[in-house]
């Protein structure tokens, strides 16, 4: 399994094989093999939703921190 | 010192106004006078207030938003230039409104007139969100609680991804060049995308910034599609136009950026519902298929034993019916030498004295040979072993 995978590619692929499964033109092997790798998938997608953290970044601007600050809350 | 012709001074007075920023987008506002109209459709018409009179032109009559009659107050925007063939400087008009309104409520009319026929906000141009964005831009003031709102809704619905802040003022005079400033920066990165343009609610004036035509322009050429979420749901400004999508309000804005989390859990769900349903589906048929097979090999097998076992009776049969058993039940007996053990099938293998066993149908006897005699009764003669 890669890991590497983005949420987007591990949810498409978890798609395609559950369409890939349902279509049953497969022997029992291949159809384990990719039950196996689609539950791997599914604990990846879970895992990153209930385990990501927001990450914050700042691009430079001519935005200066000193000037006023002048939106209400 | 020199002598021009007046074509020339013409054409250096045009020069002149046609450079002046204010005189190229002025707002005037006077009483209609003059009034007339070409054969083309073109309105000629002068301006005048109690001192002074423009003469005034307007080509494109789609920008007319009061009917026009000689008397009638209107502030008309334009650019003033000089028309040389009969050296008149006149308001070239693009747009006229009636007097009373706000001068800001007018410039919106004009602008949002003006981009729309250019196309900005043509439905065909909006583009598509990402489904699953990465890096999400946000334009925004970095203190105000538009920003922790986003950051928020989004941290809770899909925190998959990274938020980018481009901080910029976003109202006052630094707001235009800031927002601008802002996208570009943005777009620059080349990994942004989609990018989110947001405010918090306040006056038209507070909001002005999302209404500048340099602002929609920056929007239209972002490379990143925009959602814009300026003010409160009832405001619209021209951003929202011209964003490839408009939300409401600032946290709006944020829903709309990124997937809702729940339910991408419960589509996993059910994807693995579904692989496990038919794969237990799958494998049941093949318990069956397997039981079906046992089935019938079982079945094979008992006939196969049950034909041997018939065979096996026959061949009983058929080796009882040669045994020498019946023929003792008959009244025949077999005969050895007690001492030899030798079958006694002839006289000659005994003599007067000898002990030999019989061997009847229920048992065996022992006995003595008393005498002998050589031939066989009358009636032996005719079997059929003795013929030969």
């Amino acid at each position: 399994m890669d890991e590497g995978l983005s949420f987007e590619q591990a949810l498409k692929r978890l798609e395609a094989i559950t369409e890939a499964l349902q279509k049953g033109s497969m022997n029992l092997e291949e159809m384990l093999a990719l039950f196996e790798e689609g539950a791997a998938l599914a604990k990846i997608c879970h895992q990153r939703l209930n385990k990501a953290e927001l990450k914050l970044s700042e691009v430079q601007t001519t935005f200066e921190k000193d000037g006023e600050s002048e939106e209400p809350a | 010192m020199q002598v021009y012709t007046v074509a020339q001074i013409t054409g250096y007075l045009r020069d002149i106004l046609e450079s002046d920023g204010v005189l190229a987008d002025i707002w005037i506002s006077g009483e209609v006078s003059n009034l007339s109209e070409s054969s083309a459709g073109h309105l000629y018409f002068t301006l005048k207030d109690e001192a002074s009179q423009m003469r005034c032109v307007l080509f494109n009559r789609k920008r007319l938003s009061v009917e026009m009659e000689n008397g009638i107050a209107v502030v008309a925007h334009g650019r003033i230039s000089i028309y040389e063939v009969s050296g008149v400087v006149q308001l070239y008009v693009d747009m006229i409104q009636p007097t009373g309104v706000g001068i800001l409520h007018m410039e919106f009319e004009r602008l949002k007139a003006k981009l729309a026929e250019e196309g900005l906000f043509e439905p065909s141009r909006k583009r598509p969100l990402p489904a699953f964005p990465e890096r999400i831009g946000i334009v925004t003031s970095p203190g105000g609680a538009v920003l922790h709102d986003i950051t928020n809704i989004i941290s809770r619905r899909y925190p998959l991804v990274e938020l980018v802040l481009a901080p910029t003022t976003v109202q006052g005079e630094s707001a235009v060049p800031g927002i601008i400033n802002a996208l570009n920066a943005l777009n620059d990165r080349g990994d942004i995308d989609v990018i989110i343009i947001a405010r918090g609610g306040g006056s038209i004036e507070d909001l002005w910034a999302f209404n500048d035509e340099k602002v929609a322009r920056a929007i239209y050429f972002s490379k990143a599609p925009v959602i814009s979420g300026v003010g409160h749901d009832t405001d619209f400004t021209i951003a929202d136009f011209v964003a490839d999508k408009r939300a409401p309000t600032p946290s709006a804005a944020a829903e709309l950026a990124v997937p809702q989390g729940s339910e991408l859990e419960l589509r996993i769900q059910n994807f693995v519902t579904a692989m496990i349903t038919t794969l237990a589906g799958r494998i049941e048929q093949n318990r069956q298929h397997v039981d079906d097979l046992a089935d019938t090999i079982s079945t094979q097998v008992k006939n196969a034993v049950s034909i041997s076992q018939e065979r096996v009776r026959g061949q009983e049969l058929k080796l009882y019916s040669l045994s020498p058993i019946d023929t003792l039940q008959r009244g025949y007996a077999l005969i050895q030498h007690s001492a030899t053990g030798e079958l006694v099938s002839q006289i000659s293998k005994v003599e007067r004295g000898d002990m030999i066993k019989v061997q009847v149908s229920d048992g065996q006897f022992n006995s003595r040979v008393t005498g002998s005699k050589k031939g066989l009764q009358a009636w032996m003669k005719d079997f059929p072993s003795n013929k030969h």
